[in-house]
């Protein structure tokens, strides 16, 4: 479903992404873990146009992408949750799920997503009217996924969605990714809880300062030595 | 109490043209984070081409109104589009001064052509006074009012309640974010320029009526003083530019007829500085603290 061919990315003269190749097939979890700094927000970001590879290519069901605008990418069934939540922040809890749906003209299908949002969410509901700015951190992750499925993606980026929550919520939002996975959407999920991140995923890539290091099923890369000390706390 | 209702009347007439032009200020502002400073330029245009259409065409007032609302709005998304679109990744700054640089090229373009001497605007509302109660007020004045608030009600149900409306607000918080659910950024930037120099342009020909003076400079002072409404209220604030705006037309009017016609321009000045020593992020304006 997504390939990525010998990308190269610059920040100005840092040489952020150096030669990274993957892919996700489809109805897959990926993971791409790796420490502060490796290069994992700057991938999904090459991958959205928000930022343009200088060398190599990534096709989205075999389609070549470089000659896209960052906002058509939503049409091909790309949805991305980005680092740092970034939901609207003076804009309502319902707005900012409307945004979500903002290509969609199916009303009756937009409802439905609603719905199907806030039975994943339902803290979500009882603030529907609220400025998502005054949502807690936990609760502002869940309206960015939220927001995300309401494009009703084939292919959804995740951007650490567990950063800064509280375990318990750590929890909530795994499993309802799993519940994401399950109803057939793929998943390109970034984490630093490279733990939590591998055990839901079926597949990992390793990223270290810009390189791709090591790569394989998700399971072996939990039972792998070298990757628990790295990336597991031992 | 006649004359000073009627002041009151008038303030709030003066101030819904500064908050007419304030709302363009400062919904650019919102989108882009520019001062525009060529927008009181944008109403001298809209001013010039009601003159035209009105002198040469002879068509009614909401007739004039209209094409010069959209001879403005084009004005306003071709300036983005040659002079600002291309420094949106630039320092702040640059932008800033290219608008200077845009206001004098336009208060230049209207001098050479149009020369120096103000042109008499046609009156496109026959100018009489109504008698409300015991009061009497002119049609310009009551005009200026109505449509004002009008054109300010229409804008409030667009941006809430549209999707277009929607997306302006969406891009004007996070170009990314806005760009990953799909949103034309460029084009909602465009909307907003065509929105506000619309606005503008009403500003323009009403102020043009009122005064019965089309100039190069015209721009000037009400553009100034539509930014100080901005600022006042609250700047990228829709409601902060209303109410500045107000604010600022009945403070000028109220000097004017009270004190002293001389001081009315420092005094408003004055109120600015004094409100923003008190609240640097203007009246309506919070202090946003960002949740991480
Ligand atoms: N806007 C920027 N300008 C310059 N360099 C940047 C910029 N954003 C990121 N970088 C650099 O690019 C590299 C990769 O950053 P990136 O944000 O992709 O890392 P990350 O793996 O997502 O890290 P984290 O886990 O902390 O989110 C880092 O060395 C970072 O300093
Ligand atoms: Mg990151």
């Amino acid at each position: 479903m997504l390939k990525v061919e010998n990308i190269d990315v610059y920040y100005d003269k840092i040489h952020a992404i150096k030669d990274v190749s993957f892919n996700v097939k489809k109805g897959e979890v990926v993971t791409l873990i790796g420490a502060n700094g490796a290069g994992k927000t700057t991938i999904l970001k090459t991958i959205s146009k928000l930022m343009e590879p200088s060398h190599g290519v990534i096709l989205f069901e075999d389609q070549p992408l470089n000659k896209m605008q960052p906002h058509q990418m939503i049409y091909l069934g790309m949805a991305h949750v980005p680092e740092g939540r970034r939901v609207f922040a003076k804009m309502s809890v319902h707005e900012n799920l409307q945004m979500g749906a903002y290509i969609r003209k199916d009303k009756a299908g937009i409802e439905s997503d609603l719905e199907k949002v806030f039975n994943y969410f339902p803290r979500l509901k009882e603030r529907i009217n609220q400025p998502a700015g005054t949502l807690s951190g936990g609760e502002q992750q869940m309206l960015a996924i939220g927001r995300a499925l309401m494009s009703k993606p084939k292919l959804m980026l995740m951007d650490e969605p567990s950063m800064g929550l509280a375990p318990i919520l750590v929890q909530e939002i795994f499993n309802i990714i799993d519940t994401i996975k399950e109803s057939g959407t793929t998943i390109l999920l970034v984490e630093q809880n490279a733990n939590q991140a591998l055990q839901i995923a079926d597949r990992a890539y390793v990223l270290e300062t810009g390189k791709i290091i090591n790569s394989g099923d998700a399971k072996e890369l939990l039972a792998d030595d070298t990757i628990r000390q790295a990336y597991l706390g031992g | 109490m006649i004359l000073f209702l009627q002041q009151i009347i008038n303030g709030l007439s003066v101030g819904s043209i500064y908050a007419l032009i304030a709302l363009g200020y400062t919904m650019v502002y919102g989108i882009i984070k520019l001062i525009n400073f060529a927008h009181g330029e944008i109403m001298m245009a809209g001013a010039y081409f009601a003159f035209l259409v009105g002198v040469h065409l002879g068509l009614p007032f909401f007739a004039v109104l209209i094409i010069s609302m959209i001879g403005a709005a084009v004005l306003g998304v071709f300036i983005e589009f040659i002079a600002y679109k291309p420094l949106r990744k630039a320092p702040r700054i640059s932008a800033l001064i290219t608008a200077i640089g845009v206001s004098f090229f336009l208060q230049n373009l209207a001098l050479v052509i149009f020369k120096a001497e103000p042109k008499i605007m046609p009156n496109l509302i026959v100018k009489r006074p109504v008698n409300i109660g015991s009061l009497q007020i002119g049609t310009v004045t009551l005009a200026t009012l109505a449509l004002s608030i009008g054109f300010m009600i229409i804008l409030d149900v667009f941006v809430k309640r549209t999707k277009p409306g929607k997306a302006m607000r969406a891009v004007s918080e996070d170009k990314d974010a806005a760009l990953l659910m799909g949103i034309n950024v460029n084009r909602t930037i465009s909307i907003t320029f065509a929105i506000g120099s619309a606005l503008g342009a009403v500003a323009g020909v009403l102020f043009g009526v009122m005064y019965t003076q089309v100039y190069p400079t015209m721009g000037v002072m009400p553009g100034l003083k539509a930014f100080v409404a901005a600022v006042l209220g609250g700047i990228g604030l829709i409601p902060g530019a209303v109410l500045g705006g107000f604010v600022i037309g009945m403070v000028e009017t109220i000097t004017k007829a009270y004190l002293s016609s001389q001081w009315s321009d420092a005094i408003v000045f004055g109120l600015l500085i004094i409100v923003l020593l008190i609240k640097p992020t203007g009246i309506l304006g919070k202090n946003e603290k960002e949740k991480v």
